[in-house]
C-alpha cells in the first residue's frame, strides 16, 4: 500500500471547483512534486493533505491512517510556507523547538533535537538570532528544520524558494534535497517553476485548471509529455501547424515542405495536426536528420551553456538551441540556415491539443 | 532646504506652546497658595487628605482590571475576524467606534436601568458595582484598544503563522498564549497605555455609579478650593505618566529579558 493516498479528491469554493477528481498515490520516501501555473489547484491540494482546506469529496490517507477529517495540529505533517512564517518573537532556537514545546517534551529533550535541527541545516552558529536577523535564504533553512524537528511522517513545501534570489535558491534547493535523502522522509513539493520541479523530483505531477494531466518522472514529462499542456508547460516548444500527408507512413507537411515522423498517425490524410520540436533538437545545417526547412536568423542570444538563436520559417518562428564550445562560430542576425532534425524529434498532436502524441507507446 | 526647516521649528514650537503653556500656568498657578511667594503649600495640603492616595490607588487597579479584561476580550476577537471573518472587519470597526457616538452619560444610564433590578441587580454592593465600572470602561476605551490591536495584527501575516503554528501540533490557547500575544506586544502596551490614562481621568461613570475614584475627588475638590485643585492637576499628571513609563519599561523588560532567555 502506498505511505500517501489520495483518492478522488474534490474541491469547490463556492460554486468554482478548485480541484477535481485528483488521485495520487505516493510511496514511502518519495519526492513529488505539484507542477503547474498560478491557480491550477496544487497549492489546494497541499493545504488539503495538511489539514488547512477540507476536500469538498474524496479521501486522503497517510501510512493507512484516514485524516481527511483530522484537524492539522493532529496530522503530524510538517510544512515549509512560501513567506517562511518564521514566529517573529522567537530565536532560530525558539522556532524550531516550537513543535516540541508545544507538545511538552522534556526540556533536554527539546534542547537535543534543537541542536541536530540546527545542525542538520548548517545553521549551528545562529540559534540565537530572532527571523529578523536572518538571510531570506537562512530563514527558510530555519522554516524547515521547524517542521522537521516534530519528526513529521510527511513533508509539505509550498512554493519554498519563490522568496529567495536565484543564487540562493539553487543553494536552498539542494539543501532540501540533501536532506530530504539523508531522513529519507515522504516529501510533497509545490512550485510553479518547471526547472525547480525537475531538478528536484522523483517524479513530477503536472496539474492544469484543477486536474492532473501527467504523473511521471521529470524525464519522461519532458520528453514524452500526454498532453499538450504539459508539453507547452515544461520547456520552450516550436509548433508547426502540418497537415497530415500519409497516415500510415507517419508523414505531414508544413508550409511545402514534408516531415518524416517517428510512428503512423491517427488522423487521416489532409487533417490538420501540430507537429512540436524541443529547440536542442534542431540543428542548424543539414547534419540533423533527414527533415529539413529553411529558415532566417532573426536574433542571437548568448546564455552561456546554450546559445539560442530565433529563426523564421515563412511566418513561423522557431526556436533552436546549441551547444556552447570555444570554436563555435555564432550565427548573424540575417544569415539563411537550413534546420534539420530526426523523425524521432517530432510529436504529432492535435490541433485542439487534448489528443495525445503519437510517437511513443 | 533651510526654510522648510525653518518652518518645521516654527510648527514645532506652536505645537509645544499649545500643549505646554497650559500646563504651566496650571503649575504657575499651583505654586501661589501663599500670598506674594511661591510654595508648595498647595501640594502639602493634596498629600495630606488621605482621600488623595485611596481614590488615585482605587483607580489605578480599575484601570489595571479593565486593560486584562479588555485585552482578553478583545484579542481573541481580533484575531478571529481577521482570520475567519475579514469580510465583517468594516461591521466590527464600526461597533468599536459606538463609544464615541454615545455620551458617557446615556452608557452609565443604561447600565444602571438594567443593572439595578432583577434578575441582574448588581449595583446593590459596592464588588458588584465594580463590575459594571469596569465594564463601562472596557466600553469607553473599546475604540483605543481595538484599533491597537487591529493594527498589530494587520502587521502580522496571522493565516500564515496560524497555519505554521497548527501543522506544528499547535492548538488554539497555544496559537493565542504563544504566537498571538506575544507577536501584539508593541500594539497591546500602547493599547494599554491609552486605557490607563483614560480611566485615571474619567469622571461620569465613577460619578454616577457612586464610585470612589480619582476623577470625582478632582473634580470635587475643584468645586470648593482654588490652588489644591491646580496642585492635584500637576500631580495627576505626573502620577499618570510616570505610570505609563512604568508599564513601558515593564514590557520593554521583560522583551530583553525573554530575549536574553532565548539567546542564552
Amino acid at each position: 500500500m502506498a505511505f500517501l493516498e489520495l483518492t478522488h479528491i474534490h474541491k469547490a469554493f463556492g460554486g468554482a471547483a478548485a480541484v477535481q477528481d485528483f488521485s495520487l498515490t505516493v510511496e514511502r520516501g518519495e519526492f513529488v512534486s505539484f507542477l503547474g501555473p498560478s491557480g491550477c489547484g496544487k497549492t489546494t491540494v497541499l493545504r488539503m493533505i495538511a489539514g488547512f482546506e477540507t476536500p469538498t469529496a474524496g479521501q486522503i490517507t497517510v501510512n493507512g491512517r484516514d485524516l481527511t477529517a483530522v484537524p492539522p495540529n493532529r496530522r503530524n505533517i510538517g510544512m515549509v510556507f512560501q513567506s517562511y512564517a518564521l514566529f517573529p518573537n522567537m530565536t532560530a532556537a525558539g522556532n524550531i523547538g516550537f513543535g516540541l514545546t508545544v507538545a511538552g517534551r522534556p526540556r533536554a529533550e527539546i534542547d537535543r533535537r534543537v541542536r541536530a535541527m540546527l545542525e542538520l541545516v548548517r545553521l549551528s552558529d545562529f540559534a540565537g538570532r530572532y527571523p529578523y536577523q536572518l538571510s531570506g535564504g537562512q530563514q527558510q533553512r530555519v522554516a524547515l528544520a521547524r517542521a522537521l524537528a516534530i519528526q513529521p511522517e510527511l513533508l509539505l513545501l509550498d512554493e519554498p524558494l519563490s522568496a529567495l534570489d536565484a543564487k540562493v535558491r539553487a543553494e536552498v534547493r539542494g539543501e532540501i534535497r540533501r536532506i530530504q535523502r539523508e531522513l529519507g522522509i515522504t516529501t510533497v513539493f509545490v512550485t510553479h517553476d518547471q526547472e525547480e520541479a525537475m531538478s528536484i523530483s522523483d517524479r513530477v505531477v503536472v496539474m492544469n485548471k484543477g486536474a492532473i494531466e501527467q504523473v511521471a518522472t521529470p524525464f519522461e514529462v519532458y520528453n514524452y509529455p500526454r498532453t499538450a499542456f504539459v508539453a507547452s508547460f515544461v520547456g520552450t516548444l516550436n509548433r508547426l501547424a502540418c497537415t497530415v500527408v500519409d497516415a500510415a507512413a507517419g508523414t505531414v507537411r508544413h508550409n511545402g515542405a514534408v516531415f518524416a515522423t517517428p510512428a503512423p498517425l491517427e488522423r487521416p490524410a489532409g487533417a490538420g495536426v501540430v507537429l512540436m520540436l524541443r529547440p536542442e533538437e534542431l540543428r542548424l545545417g543539414e547534419a540533423g536528420g533527414e527533415n529539413r526547412l529553411p529558415g532566417v536568423v532573426t536574433s542571437v542570444q548568448f546564455l552561456g551553456a546554450i546559445v539560442r538563436v530565433q529563426l523564421q520559417h515563412g511566418e513561423t518562428p522557431i526556436t533552436l538551441d546549441l551547444f556552447n564550445e570555444r570554436q563555435l562560430r555564432l550565427p548573424e542576425v540575417g544569415q539563411a540556415y537550413t534546420i534539420s532534425f530526426p523523425p524521432h524529434a517530432c510529436w504529432v498532436m492535435a490541433p485542439n491539443g487534448h489528443g495525445p502524441s503519437d510517437d511513443h507507446p | 532646504m533651510k526654510r522648510a526647516n525653518w518652518a518645521a521649528w516654527l510648527i514645532v514650537l506652536l505645537g509645544a506652546l499649545f500643549f505646554l503653556l497650559p500646563i504651566y500656568g496650571t503649575l504657575d498657578f499651583s505654586l501661589r497658595a501663599q500670598k506674594g511667594v511661591l510654595s508648595l503649600k498647595a501640594y502639602e495640603l493634596v498629600f495630606a487628605d488621605a482621600k488623595f492616595l485611596e481614590t488615585f490607588t482605587f483607580s489605578v487597579q480599575r484601570a489595571t482590571l479593565t486593560i486584562v479584561f479588555s485585552l482578553l476580550l478583545i484579542v481573541p476577537t481580533a484575531y478571529w475576524v481577521h482570520l475567519k471573518l475579514p469580510q465583517w472587519r468594516p461591521v466590527i470597526e464600526f461597533i468599536t467606534l459606538l463609544p464615541f457616538v454615545i455620551p458617557a452619560v446615556v452608557l452609565v444610564f443604561g447600565l444602571i436601568r438594567t443593572y439595578s433590578r432583577p434578575p441582574l441587580a448588581l449595583t446593590g454592593s459596592p464588588a458588584t458595582t465594580d463590575l459594571l465600572l469596569v465594564g463601562g470602561y472596557i466600553v469607553i476605551t473599546l475604540p483605543y484598544m481595538y484599533r491597537a490591536v487591529d493594527a498589530g495584527l494587520r502587521a502580522l501575516d496571522v493565516r500564515a503563522l496560524t497555519e505554521a503554528a497548527q501543522s506544528l501540533g499547535a492548538g488554539w490557547p497555544a496559537i493565542l498564549l504563544r504566537v498571538v500575544f506575544p507577536n501584539l506586544r508593541g500594539a497591546v502596551i500602547s493599547g494599554a497605555l491609552i486605557t490607563f490614562a483614560t480611566v485615571i481621568g474619567e469622571l461620569i461613570l465613577a460619578v454616577f455609579l457612586a464610585r470612589p475614584a480619582f476623577g470625582p475627588y478632582m473634580a470635587q475638590l475643584g468645586n470648593f478650593r482654588a490652588y489644591e485643585p491646580a496642585a492635584l492637576a500637576i500631580i495627576s499628571y505626573a502620577l499618570t505618566w510616570a505610570s505609563l513609563a512604568l508599564i513601558d519599561v515593564f514590557a520593554r523588560g521583560s522583551r530583553d529579558a525573554s530575549q536574553a532567555a532565548a539567546v542564552r
